[in-house]
């Protein structure tokens, strides 16, 4: 009897067990395009990293240890390319936290509701405008010859003369400014959303009993509201540390590959290797790829773990 | 989004007045931050030429044929607008079916490897992908000889958004009680039955939130498309426009501003008008990240 019993509940076991693993149907569709065009390419690129792989050259691939990454520590174009991918980060990122903080306090006390959405909706229109056509209207902005914003600082306010206006894309200490700019215009609406939801989640009687125990409108601010906040704060510094130091769509549209802007980081060393020089050093372009990567992911690594040191104080 | 816009803090004095119009100021000088930028390029897209040029910000004369120019006179624009639509289409379509298996699948089934699949989507947020995959991903459409095709884009745009579109919907699945799946099993439906019958009606404003995501993220995607076509009838449109420098001919500047308007309109209000979906999509777990 008990030996019955004890087979059928693991036969009962081994067909759930199946079963469950039938489920994995559902995942199959996103499993293919994750290792197809994300985990194998990515993997792939690793080994092409110790490799002297050069696209579209006889003969295979010759594995050559770590010296691809020596070559590219000692690559001054490396070098300075990390360097400036960081400068346009340390630039870009406070804009793109506080801005839509302070911004999200201020929408979050509207209390006209129709006026509140339509704050939300404009706001929100950047983020429906693919990345490239802000790009597309923010060089116009920027045009030296017909761009409001000159012709604001030029002929509205005579700041500047027509000799010696700024040439926003011309010029190397302009450019990251000038890209930071519109990426904040982009961002601003998005992140001011992630902001409002972590403020509606915030238990209104925290601010009533403040407010009871007499604080003032900035200790509010300091002592509930940045707190609260901050769980949202680290994510979104992580996420844009990340997305700011791989920037290239916009470096390759603003500077191209002029090397001497301060547009020309690592990743678009990296493509310039890859598939502009025509020696299509491909392998040497993946150890470029891979180093700068690794050295985001300790970053990163350490962002979250100064983050989380301070939650749980 | 309706649950952030709750009671005004009360306040009883006076300077609190004082303090609404500040805020409203502050607000507003955004919101035209936002809108005058706009507002200039569609002013540019009906400037006569001379006007265009000028810099002037009101134009002396008007001139409404540059959306006409652009549509019929810059031969190849029409082919890349078409396949833009078809990348696009093909690459929303394919991730959202994606994402919405998958997102029922971790959250309202028994899946073996959860934790695991939710951990490598989380953790690909915060990996360089896109530029790492880039150079096998050359290689392997040149092998499977996708170069200079819908399907080149279409393919790796999937996972563009792929990872963010999972944890999406998983987002707006987890608001939906588990008890809703036990019922329709207990009436007899089959798992693709409860997710067709029952999940489905549920999460359209979810979906909204991710068609949105995943519309702008593929019709407005660069490097891959840069790379992966080289002809320029194989081009989605927005690698024509970005790369349509100088400001002369074909795409002088109020042209270029007229087929800008033309790519970005559509995008602005669709969003305008399935806002209020997606405000509710957000509010269902969207924006859980």
């Amino acid at each position: 009897m008990a030996a019955i019993s004890t087979r059928a509940t693991r036969q009962s076991r081994l067909s759930a067990s199946l079963q469950h693993w039938g489920n994995w149907v559902f995942l199959i569709p996103s499993a293919i395009f994750f290792l197809g065009y994300m985990i194998y390419p990515i993997l792939r690129t690793l080994w092409l990293s110790f490799t002297d792989y050069r696209y579209l050259r006889q003969g295979p691939a010759n594995f050559v240890g770590l010296q691809n990454f020596q070559y590219a520590l000692s690559d001054p174009l490396v070098l300075i390319g990390l360097q400036r991918a960081l400068q346009f980060t340390l630039v870009f990122l406070p804009g793109m936290i506080f801005l839509p903080l302070i911004l999200a306090v201020m929408v979050d006390r509207v209390t006209v509701r129709g006026l509140a959405t339509f704050y939300r909706v404009i706001l929100l229109i950047p983020a429906v405008i693919p990345g490239p056509m802000i790009f597309v209207m923010w060089r116009l902005l920027y045009n030296y010859e017909i761009g409001p914003i000159n012709y604001i600082l030029v002929d509205v306010l005579g700041i500047f003369t027509k000799a010696n206006a700024p040439q926003w894309v011309g010029n190397p200490s302009l450019v990251i400014p000038a890209v930071a700019v519109f990426q904040w215009w982009w961002g601003l609406g998005y992140h001011t959303m992630f902001f409002l939801a972590g403020l509606a989640a915030i238990p209104k009687d925290l601010y009533e009993a403040a407010r009871i125990d007499g604080a003032n409108e900035w200790q509010v601010f300091w002592g509930i509201t940045i707190p609260r906040l901050r769980p949202i704060m680290a994510i979104l510094v992580v996420l844009r540390f990340g997305t700011a130091m791989a920037v290239i769509d916009e470096y390759l549209l603003f500077g191209g590959f002029n090397r001497g802007l301060p547009t020309y980081t690592w990743t678009v060393y990296m493509y310039d290797l890859a598939f502009q020089t025509g020696e299509w050093l491909q392998g040497y372009a993946a150890a470029i790829g891979w180093l700068g990567a690794i050295g985001m992911l300790i970053i990163t690594a350490t962002l979250l773990y100064i983050f989380r040191n301070r939650d749980n104080n | 989004m309706q649950q952030t816009l709750r009671p005004p803090l009360r306040h009883a004095k006076p300077k609190v007045r004082l303090s609404t119009i500040a805020r409203h100021l502050f607000i507003n000088f955004f919101v035209l931050i936002i809108l005058l930028p706009l507002a200039w390029i569609l002013l540019l897209s009906v400037k006569s030429l001379p006007d265009a040029y000028s810099g002037r910000l009101w134009p002396e004369q008007f001139d409404f044929t540059h959306y006409n120019y652009v549509l019929t006179k810059i031969p190849g624009l029409s082919q890349n607008l078409s396949n833009s639509l078809i990348v696009t289409f093909g690459s929303v379509t394919l991730t959202c079916i994606c994402a919405v298996l998958a997102g029922y699948a971790l959250v309202h089934l028994r899946t073996p490897g959860k934790a695991l699949v939710i951990g490598l989507c989380t953790a690909t947020l915060f990996f360089p992908t896109r530029l790492l995959s880039l150079i096998p991903i050359y290689e392997i459409q040149r092998s499977l000889g996708l170069l200079n095709s819908s399907l080149a884009l279409i393919l790796p745009y999937v996972t563009l958004n792929l990872a963010l579109s999972i944890l999406t919907m998983r987002g707006i699945f987890e608001q939906i009680p588990g008890e809703l799946v036990e019922a329709s099993r207990m009436d007899g439906c089959t798992t693709w039955q409860t997710l067709f019958k029952v999940m489905l009606p549920l999460i359209t404003n979810g979906l909204v939130v991710l068609i949105i995501i995943n519309f702008v993220s593929a019709w407005g995607e660069y490097l891959f498309a840069a790379t992966l076509t080289s002809d320029q009838s194989q081009r989605t449109l927005i690698v024509v426009l970005a790369r349509a420098f100088g400001g002369v001919g074909q795409f002088s500047f109020p042209r270029l501003a007229a087929a800008y308007a033309m790519v970005i309109l559509p995008g602005v209000l669709a969003f305008a008008l399935a806002q209020r979906l997606y405000f509710k999509g957000l509010t269902e777990g969207a924006i859980k990240l």
